[in-house]
């Protein structure tokens, strides 16, 4: 009688295991030295990542919501069509309380029409009903204590895990490459010496952007924090942000 | 004294985890990307992935050596703040080559930053466009000297 496994074919196909294993293992090891080559020849390589501790300071009360920040990050980072941003525009605006109410306002209402890519529209109320209006610039919070990195099982295999753990909702996944994506403060530019996209084209310096490491003798984010009383989003939580607000009200979150 | 042997019920569950947790392991090392852990808890291949992206925003500085005069005219009013690529687009093409000019279409114009909103700060000169002079902005405002002379 035929057996279905003799010894030789039983061999033959452990070999072949084998044989595929090792030249996948091959395969891997070259493709890396590859892209190490690729890479190294078209970034710079004289940036030190220890030798630089990088802030962002955002100034709500010079934001004017043209969504330039928005527009500018999505190009230069080559974030995909839709809702997805890196950095975005929120618009807060904070009714009068309701006639005999005992409130001193009304509950906020916040939007964020394409991310603030396109401006805002005319708001929902009419401008007497209007108590406070302003806007607000989010992006990455740069926690020194990310709840996102805690709850990262493995390199990314797009489980959203970092997506859902992040308090200020700054992660999303990449429709194209399904891995997760933040804001990386433009770190092909600051590597080169320029700053992040969004600083780069707002028009009035409502983000500021330095180097704790390197700070020069009148550095912006050294006035930054002398003229302005700072706070951080969410502060309860722990996360250290390294983004830096000044003029926030305490609707923002 | 009877010599213990293993009943094979408990050798096979034995031989079936190491399989599972070999295999797992097996598998393991060749899925993780090799850079993974090199600096922290994620690829560190990534970082030269996305430094090695290169820059769109040329950034005002390199306008300077070819504009310098408009750029000086600029620093003295209130457009000051103004980065060129806010209203021009990206130029990292023009930089590259002169001939080729900057993407408009990233560019802006005034109503973008002026047209009246309440959310906008009341520093902000901002105006209400039907309300305003009906001629084109910049025959009162030139963009790079918008506050008028008279």
């Amino acid at each position: 009688m035929k057996t279905l496994f003799s010894r030789r074919s039983a061999l033959l196909r452990l070999a072949g295991a084998v044989a595929g294993v090792l030249t996948v293992s091959v395969a891997r090891t070259a493709k890396a030295a590859v892209q190490k080559l690729f890479v190294s020849t078209s970034a710079p390589n004289d940036y030190d990542p220890t030798k630089h501790k990088w802030l962002m300071c955002i100034d709500t009360t010079k934001c004017i919501g043209c969504g330039l920040c928005a527009e500018a990050c999505k190009r230069e980072n080559g974030v995909p069509e839709g809702p997805y941003y890196r950095t975005w525009i929120e618009r807060y605006i904070i009714p009068k309380p309701e006639p005999g109410s005992d409130q001193t306002r009304g509950e906020p209402l916040v939007d964020s029409p394409n991310g603030g890519m396109h401006g805002f529209p005319e708001p929902p109320l009419p401008k007497d009903q209007i108590e406070l209006s302003f806007f607000a610039p989010k992006l990455c919070n740069l926690c020194e204590n990310p709840p996102c990195v805690q709850v990262c099982p493995t390199y990314c295999i797009g489980c959203a895990f970092c997506v859902q753990a992040c308090p200020y909702g700054v992660r999303f996944l990449n429709p194209v490459t399904h891995t997760a994506e933040k804001c990386t403060l433009c770190y092909h530019r600051i590597t080169r010496g320029l700053k992040p996209a969004c600083v780069e084209i707002c028009p009035a310096e409502a983000r500021i952007f330095g180097d704790l490491k390197n700070l020069s003798a009148d550095d912006p984010i050294q006035k930054f924090y002398e003229n302005n009383r700072v706070q951080v989003l969410k502060p309860h939580l722990g996360t250290k942000p390294r983004v830096l607000y000044a003029g926030l009200d305490k609707g923002v979150s | 004294m009877r010599r213990f042997k293993l009943p094979p019920q408990i050798l096979r569950l034995v031989l079936l985890t190491l399989a599972v947790v070999g295999s797992y392991l097996v598998a393991r090392h060749f899925l993780v990307p090799t850079s993974f852990g090199e600096y922290g808890w994620y690829r560190g291949d990534a970082l030269a992935l996305i430094a090695s992206r290169p820059p769109l925003y040329a950034g005002k500085q390199s306008c300077e050596k070819c504009h310098s005069d408009i750029l000086h005219k600029l620093a003295a009013d209130a457009h000051k703040t103004l980065s060129c690529e806010a209203c021009h687009g990206v130029s990292r093409e023009h930089i590259d080559n002169p001939n080729i000019p900057p993407d408009k279409i990233t560019g802006s114009y005034c109503i973008r930053c002026h047209e009246a909103n309440p959310s906008r700060p009341a520093w902000l000169k901002q105006i209400v466009i039907k309300d305003h002079y009906g001629a084109e902005c910049a025959d009162c405002h030139p963009p790079h000297q918008p506050t008028p002379t008279q």
